[in-house]
């Protein structure tokens, strides 16, 4: 070692990148390791925040050890399967409707026409909103069913319909009318939605604009020759487009996936998880006393991070290192 | 492209219209916060003072006096400028290390750091509100910026990884030919040509630390609070207030859309997360 | 001076061993020129040299010092690469003062050098442009500006002309050779194009995955082929390659004819075929004959003025003392 060390570029090869790597592998590993030895270390112990019964259970100890029973409890709880099932759901709503709309938008705008600058700039906007401000924005001033948009749009057609009903001659069609019903989307059916709404509205951009830069590196050629073989509009998206789009499709997919997974502010501004929590939200409910099951919880939603990251990795490692 | 099938009507009058369309459709929530921000609490529930009303500066003026805005927005601006840098000087000699000298685990260390990401953060939280209290370090600055900097450095590493796998190995040998330091080759050669790149990193990661609202609520009380928990702290009861709230909403969103603005174009470059030509 | 000694080297990269052991002498101010098809280890053996790479063992000595273990900057040497790597964002006067300031010279002395190598390269009008600016031949005169300022004991050329067209790359061959005629220093360069090789070099030295086939002159190798691979490699349009009884006649498994050594006429000569494709080029008319019964194709080289057309009988007369013999393991028969 010491025969190579001045100045020796070849014998450094090896050791200089790992050492460039240390400083982020080790504050990353920290950053996991340790939180989630702590949190494994309370999934098996009985820890409680406030308990006049047992006051021994407020201080993490080893001699309140109990086993499996965090997760038992927690998998015996009514709320832990719809927490998964609503995670996915909302997960997955969203990452379906912003590539459908993100791809056609980006068709719609990949090409030049006046003010195409500024409606990217309008475009763009929703994904510089800070999460909690998206919520306050869409579930007060927008949703609401009394006050909000919403609320004053349904108020105004029903206004108007009741006007109609006394016009002469057509008054008799417009009686046939029902009232409409503003929706409450803080409702334990309906907050869900409100969610995924708001949520697609700000990533949406996120996928327009991935997708637009990626069908600029389309190759026009390859286009054109589709032309002279006959293929129409319709063809040349589903067999040259699409395939082209299969990559940065992924890419979004990736990238929201980590960011939706652990939606938080939006569940809570909107019903505060009534009706509509996911695992975050369930995790945070129960570390409110109960440290012990919110642990197990969070052991539970770390496998299933794992699961789906294992499964998105896959799909986009490949592609990653070319 | 000047292919002869596309001078279809559609193409000449309906994609403007309906691309206009769906541009003001996005931007209206936004449009509608800050219209709203300039109405009076009372007004701004009313359906006939939907688009006509007399602007007031009122909620902004409150907003300072009673809400204590700037004090949150500079915890803002230091947290995330101080977090961005710090994610730079971590990731950039990663990066580097990664783009041009790989082994056979880079791949896989790249992915993992990309999954730590995915944890819970809501399963870590009660460890880390009681770690960060016992160590003293709860509702810091310092906290804050290591927190933020710590949740963006996976994207930073791979964004930047991407970018720097981009620049031509023949011109980092060349550099080595020519006899530059390792050092050397980091501030001669690889930041001057990733510039574009790394910009585009910081100002993401900017808007990531700016828009985070998880840790800098759990962890802060007053001190090191930022707009995220201004936010937090004062969405109001169903209904009241949409004026005051509006206000404080376009005053904690407005500095990041509009640098956004200006920075459209490497912000696109950016999110594309280099991933994407 | 510049002699550079390669003495058993060898290079792996994981269980794949790219380069056998390998040895050769490369003398100072030879133009010495790596040639072979792609994949036989010319870029990598250059690499090897240029310290880009490290030796899995062996070792290389440059004016007689062992520098195997001494780091690329350090070897005195200069590289030109294939893709010109000039950094983008310098000038072309920043560019090629780039390892001077590195070794921290002087600026005074700096420019002096820079505006010296710009005056023999013809950049001078160009100074302050950046590389984008420039045309492929003028960035490869940056290039090889940026090499020629460090005053090397050797140059090494990776594929410079392949990213040029045509016309440009006979252009670039000759100013390098002019610039090695003038300097006087070693040069090694790597191509696959043997007409490169052919044109410039002092030495050729042929490569197959990784060995060494024959090291000689432009000449050596065009006139005695060691074997059956250079034969083919050396020498365009290629030579011709005769098996069976034909060869038998000539004590050989194999003989080789150069096309520039069969006259081809109506009536005279030993062999007969049929005229596929002419290829005109004015001075030289390439013919290729089928149906000669000796090979699938022979490929001969007639005077421009010679009018055959496709579908001719035609006669060809092989030119007896330069066949080339070569026995049953493809080497030549002396």
């Amino acid at each position: 070692m010491r025969r190579a060390a001045p100045g020796s570029r070849v014998m450094s090869d090896r050791k200089l990148p790992r050492l460039l790597q240390t400083p982020a592998v080790l504050l990353l590993l920290i950053w996991m390791l340790i939180p989630l030895g702590m949190t494994l270390y309370f999934s098996f112990i009985r820890y409680v925040l406030n308990s006049l019964r047992r006051p021994e259970w407020t201080t993490p100890s080893l001699s309140n050890w109990r086993g499996f029973g965090n997760y038992q409890f927690v998998l015996n709880n009514k709320d832990f399967l719809f927490a998964i099932q609503n995670s996915l759901l909302i997960v997955c709503s969203i990452l379906f409707l912003t590539v459908i709309l993100g791809v056609l938008i980006a068709v719609l705008i990949n090409k030049a026409f006046p003010g195409r600058g500024i409606v990217r700039v309008l475009l763009i906007s929703p994904f510089f909103v800070m999460p909690a401000v998206n919520a306050v924005l869409w579930i007060n001033m927008i949703l609401d069913p009394v006050l909000g948009l919403q609320g004053l749009a349904v108020n105004g057609i029903n206004g108007m319909i009741a006007s109609l009903q006394n016009a002469p001659v057509v008054g008799w069609f417009f009686s046939l009318w029902p009232q409409l019903e503003p929706i409450s989307f803080r409702a334990t059916q309906t907050s869900a939605y409100a969610v995924i709404i708001m949520v697609t509205w700000q990533w949406t951009p996120f996928a327009v604009l991935i997708f637009m830069t990626s069908l600029q590196s389309e190759d026009q050629q390859q286009k054109e020759a589709a032309v002279l073989d006959g293929a129409g509009l319709w063809s040349q998206f589903r067999f040259l487009t699409l395939p082209h789009l299969s990559r940065p499709i992924a890419i979004v997919v990736m990238i929201q996936a980590i960011f939706h997974l652990s939606l938080y502010a939006e569940i809570e501004i909107v019903s505060r998880g009534n009706g509509n929590k996911n695992l975050p939200y369930l995790i945070g409910e129960f570390a409110n006393n109960n440290i012990g099951a919110a642990s197990a919880t969070g052991i539970f939603a770390v496998i299933l991070a794992n699961i789906v990251a294992i499964f998105l990795l896959r799909m986009i490692g490949k592609t990653l290192m070319e | 492209m000047a292919i002869v099938a596309e001078t279809s009507r559609f193409g000449k009058l309906s994609r403007p219209v309906l691309a206009w369309i769906v541009g003001l459709l996005f931007f209206f929530p936004i449009f509608w916060m800050i219209l709203t921000s300039f109405k009076t609490d009372a007004d701004a529930v009313k359906p006939e003072f939907l688009l006509f009303f007399t602007p007031t500066l009122e909620n902004y003026l409150n907003m300072t006096e009673n809400y204590d805005y700037w004090r949150f927005a500079t915890n803002s601006v230091i947290t995330s400028v101080f977090a961005t840098v710090f994610a730079l000087a971590v990731g950039i000699p990663c990066a580097y290390a990664m783009a041009f000298n790989p082994s056979r685990s880079t791949k896989d260390v790249l992915m993992w750091m990309l999954s730590t990401k995915m944890l819970p953060a809501a399963a870590v939280l009660y460890p880390m509100t009681f770690l960060t209290k016992s160590l003293g370090v709860f509702d810091t600055h310092f906290l804050i910026i290591v927190v933020l900097m710590l949740i963006n450095l996976p994207i930073v590493i791979w964004m930047l990884f991407t970018y720097f796998k981009e620049i031509p190995k023949d011109i980092i040998e060349a550099g080595q030919m020519d006899g530059v330091s390792t050092w050397g080759e980091v501030k001669e050669i690889l930041i001057p040509l990733a510039w574009g790149g790394i910009a585009s990193t910081a100002l993401l990661c900017f808007i990531f630390c700016w828009n985070e609202a998880y840790w800098t609520v759990r962890l802060t009380t007053t001190e090191a609070a930022t707009l995220s928990k201004l936010i937090e702290g004062n969405r109001a009861p169903e209904g009241l207030f949409f004026g005051r709230l509006s206000a404080v909403s376009a005053a904690a969103v407005g500095p990041i859309i509009v640098l956004g603005w200006f920075c459209q174009k490497q912000l696109v470059q950016g999110l594309t997360f280099g991933a994407v030509k | 001076m510049g002699r550079i000694v390669l003495e058993n080297v060898t290079k792996s990269f994981g269980d794949a061993q790219v380069i056998p052991p390998l040895n050769l002498t490369i003398e100072d101010g030879e133009f010495a020129v790596f040639v072979g098809p792609s994949g036989c280890g010319k870029s990598t053996l250059l690499r090897l040299i240029a310290g880009l790479e490290e030796t899995t063992s062996g070792q290389i000595l440059i004016d007689g010092e062992d520098a195997t273990r001494v780091p690329p900057s350090k070897r005195g040497l200069a590289m030109v690469f294939q893709s010109y790597a000039l950094y983008p964002h310098m000038t072309v006067r920043k560019n090629i003062a780039f390892p001077l300031r590195m070794a921290k010279m002087d600026q005074a002395e700096i420019d002096k050098k820079v505006e010296g190598a710009a005056k023999i390269l013809n950049l001078a009008d160009y100074l302050e442009q950046k590389p984008g600016q420039l045309s492929g031949g003028q960035r490869q005169r940056v290039a090889i500006g940026r090499a020629i300022v460090r005053e090397p004991a050797a140059f090494l050329f990776d594929e410079p002309l392949s990213n040029l067209d045509a016309a440009l790359r006979v252009g670039m061959r000759l100013e390098i050779s002019e610039l090695h005629n003038r300097l006087a220093t070693t040069m090694i360069y790597v191509t696959h194009d043997q007409v490169e090789a052919m044109t410039m070099a002092n030495k050729i030295v042929v490569l197959r995955a990784g060995h060494i086939e024959q090291v000689g002159s432009p000449l050596d190798l065009y006139r005695t082929p060691r074997n059956l691979f250079v034969a083919g490699f050396i020498g365009s349009p290629k030579m011709n390659f005769i098996e069976g009884s034909e060869a038998e006649k000539h004590g050989a498994k194999t003989i080789g004819i150069r096309p520039e050594h069969i006259t081809v006429s109506a009536d005279s000569g030993p062999w007969e075929g049929t005229v596929g494709v002419s290829e005109h080029l004015g001075s030289d008319t390439f013919f290729h004959i089928h149906n000669s019964g000796l090979a699938e194709t022979i490929t001969v080289r007639a005077d421009g003025e010679v009018g055959f057309k496709h579908g001719d009988r035609v006669r060809l007369a092989p030119r007896e003392d330069v066949i080339h013999r070569f026995d049953a393991e493809g080497l030549r028969i002396a």
